[in-house]
């Protein structure tokens, strides 16, 4: 009785050894994941007690930070005269996002609805491409781009009303930035979106309008505004637009041709003064740094609360 | 019967006629609207690459890419050494980012979970990944600059020019002795490398910049000072404590890492994670679970059926995601501002792990925002360089997937 040629060969191991190795194996696989769980702690860590540096000083309280309504953490170096209100920051942050939603909001959702309901599989085929460019393109780019092409034209089209750096076109370019997004988004939600409802609003005598418009968006609609949202906090955290084209200048207004400082662009010219390290000027930073972060982390969260309460689910 | 909807009460032929019109008219209208809007993002990819390559064409020359940053010779900048300090930092960032990414997907597609709160654990760390995607690349900086530069301060607060903390590795100490005659030089070569200071109470062997070894003898302070000029050239004041040249192998090491291209690299790997770990997890999604069904069935374990079946179905896919986060990590330049700072003026790569370096985003940051138009210009240049870069990345991602997408089919 001759066993196969697989059989004879076989060295068979302890299966003991084997669990072992595979034991340890998980282990190590846990402790990556452990790693993405160790920055959430690190970053709310440093938020806290960093921060915790800049609420201690006697310059600085609570309340004024939250309603003071000047900032010059920059600009006076003596403490005394130094004001520490957010809302300046805030409101360039605000002028910034809106402008940058009012562009990229409407704009692709409609070229997500061309690409999943219109366009053929030839003119996919390229404007997808292209979009990927545009959203692979880096941000600092796209701020060079504001202050070559974009301030240039506004204040051409406008008599120049508007000043040299300014909240528009940063908020354009922030715009141009998220566009891919929200299209690739809402249009894989768009796409998902089973055909037969789609044969359901023709069969009734719909038009491809009324299909698209009445049917298909209200189908996708958590799915389109998680992208909505997730686009709005990636504008809000967007740098490299903002120190370049929106100015330095924290003001409080809402008038979009005028400079606007926002939480990120301070951050930027923070770093960049190098001032030092330990004063209630540096620590500011980290005050400015947990705004930012718990208004983009509110967003993601309801963002995925939309998606999963939301969703509707087709058989 | 008043009731009844609209569309059957108003059953008159010509109403009904002309709301079809009108409809399929709007919906005319709406597709051009569609139309126009989609081509809205060509026009914008033409513009930002016509606008920036005629202002940048001009400088594209061979100063650009083999010279460093020069406030003097603003017509010769170049931009090697950013470069290079791309490369290194988004190297540290890869060899980071990508085994760790890579396991935190393997663990949570692969490993399914049995009982409850492991499942809850999984459920939680999925969670939290989503939310870090979410979270600023400046807020990310900002970790990278507390913990990897300063490390909570737990060795001391950095001090300008001068490396504080624990110097762990790959250093070797000289000193260099400025005589009582301003501008003369002598080299003393150090028995101890390892410390950082000695005071010179005894006379000693040193070197002058010739390479001549010259004997230095001690002048106590109190006493008269020696007059003749050539012997106060080989004189030094008790208790003098020279200046620290050191020498630092590539492998130098030492805690806390301060503004060096591994602090850079350590940051951007936290900000390119998620990216990488949720690109892994949707191609490991893509793995039929037949093969794995089939693996098992044959008496593999989990782990070897993921080492020997699934990874090498999911590798191009997550090559391609790789290769997409690498092209967003070198695109980056918040981070890495805030972490390294804004300073350009470096004239070679890293040397060292704890050396600092320059990125390219860093460089195409500082040069826009001069008022100089030749630092446009050249901003404009280094950015054509930075995007080809890119260009070359993202082809070879497309080319995997299209590659492996014909040998699947």
């Amino acid at each position: 009785m001759t066993l196969p040629q697989a059989l004879q060969n076989r060295e068979f191991r302890s299966t003991r050894s084997g669990a072992l190795s595979e034991r340890l194996i998980v282990i190590s696989l846990a402790l990556c994941a452990t790693a993405t769980v160790l920055i959430t702690v690190g970053i709310i860590y440093m938020l806290i007690t960093q921060s915790a540096g800049f609420f201690r000083s006697d310059a600085v309280t609570m309340s004024g930070f939250l309603t003071d309504t000047e900032w010059t953490a920059l600009q006076s170096k003596d403490l005394a005269q130094a004001k520490f209100g957010i809302m300046p920051l805030l409101s360039g942050t605000f002028r910034v996002t809106l402008i940058a939603m009012i562009i990229a909001l409407p704009l692709g959702l409609i070229t997500a609805i061309y690409l999943s309901e219109f366009a053929s599989a030839k003119i996919r085929s390229w404007l997808k491409p292209i979009l990927e460019i545009i959203a692979g393109v880096p941000t600092v780019v796209l701020g060079y781009f504001a202050i070559l092409v974009i301030s240039p034209s506004l204040q051409l089209f406008s008599d120049g009303a508007f000043s040299t750096f300014n909240a528009t076109s940063a908020g354009i370019a922030v715009g141009i930035l998220c566009l891919p997004m929200v299209c690739s988004l809402s249009e894989d939600a768009m796409r998902a979106v089973p055909r037969s409802l789609r044969e359901g609003a023709y069969g009734l005598g719909c038009t491809p309008f009324e299909t698209s418009v009445k049917v298909v968006v209200p189908a996708a609609l958590s799915g389109i505004i998680s992208a909505f949202l997730l686009a709005f906090s990636r504008a809000i955290g967007e740098t490299m637009v903002v120190a370049l084209a929106a100015g330095t200048l924290p003001t409080l207004t809402l008038d979009p041709t005028q400079q606007a400082q926002t939480m990120t662009g301070f951050i930027v010219e923070m770093i960049k003064s190098e001032s030092e390290y330990g004063t209630v000027q540096y620590y500011s930073l980290y005050a400015v740094a947990v705004t930012l972060f718990t208004i983009t982390f509110l967003m993601t969260l309801v963002g995925q609360i939309i998606r999963r309460r939301f969703k509707e689910s087709y058989q | 019967m008043s009731s009844m909807p609209d569309a059957i009460v108003k059953q008159d032929a010509k109403y009904l006629a002309d709301n079809a019109r009108r409809r399929k008219q709007f919906s005319l209208w709406f597709y051009f609207l569609c139309v126009a809007i989609a081509l809205i993002s060509v026009v914008i990819l033409v513009v930002l690459m016509i606008s920036i390559w005629s202002q940048g064409q001009s400088r594209l020359s061979s100063d650009l890419l083999t010279r460093s940053h020069s406030e003097l010779e603003i017509e010769r900048s170049g931009m090697w050494p950013a470069i290079l300090g791309s490369l290194f930092v988004c190297g540290t960032c890869a060899l980071v980012a990508l085994p760790l990414g890579v396991g935190t997907a393997v663990f949570l597609e692969e490993f399914q979970p049995t009982n409850k709160l492991l499942r809850w654990i999984h459920g939680f760390v999925q969670l939290n990944i989503s939310n870090l995607a979410g979270v600023p690349s400046i807020v990310y900086g900002l970790l990278g600059l507390t913990v990897f530069v300063y490390m909570f301060n737990v060795f001391g607060q950095i001090r300008v020019n001068e490396s504080a903390g624990m110097e762990i590795m790959g250093y070797k100490h000289f000193y260099q002795v400025l005589t009582l005659e301003p501008g003369h030089v002598v080299f003393v070569p150090q028995s101890d490398p390892t410390k950082r200071q000695t005071t010179f109470d005894e006379p000693f062997q040193a070197v002058d910049p010739d390479g001549n070894s010259i004997e230095i003898s001690i002048w106590t302070p109190g006493t008269p000072k020696p007059s003749d000029p050539a012997i106060r050239r080989q004189t030094v004041r008790a208790g003098a404590i020279g200046g620290t040249i050191t020498e630092r192998s590539w492998y130098y090491f030492r805690l806390p890492f301060d503004k060096s291209f591994l602090s850079g690299g350590l940051t951007l790997a936290l900000v390119i994670l998620p990216i990488i770990i949720i690109s892994s997890q949707e191609s490991l999604r893509g793995v039929p679970s037949s093969l794995r069904e089939a693996s098992m069935g044959l008496g593999a374990t989990t782990w070897q059926t993921v080492r020997d079946v699934c990874l090498p179905a999911a590798l191009p896919g997550i090559m391609t995601g790789a290769i997409l986060a690498m092209g967003r990590a070198i695109g980056e330049a918040a981070p890495i501002l805030v972490v390294m700072g804004a300073a350009v003026a470096k004239s070679t790569g890293p040397k060292h792990l704890m050396d600092d370096a320059v990125t390219m985003p860093v460089l195409i940051f500082n040069w826009a925002g001069r008022q100089q138009d030749e630092f446009k210009e050249l901003s404009a240049a280094a950015i054509i360089v930075l995007l080809v870069v890119l260009l070359l990345l993202n082809s070879t991602a497309i080319y995997i997937r299209h590659h492996v997408q014909k040998a699947q089919s």
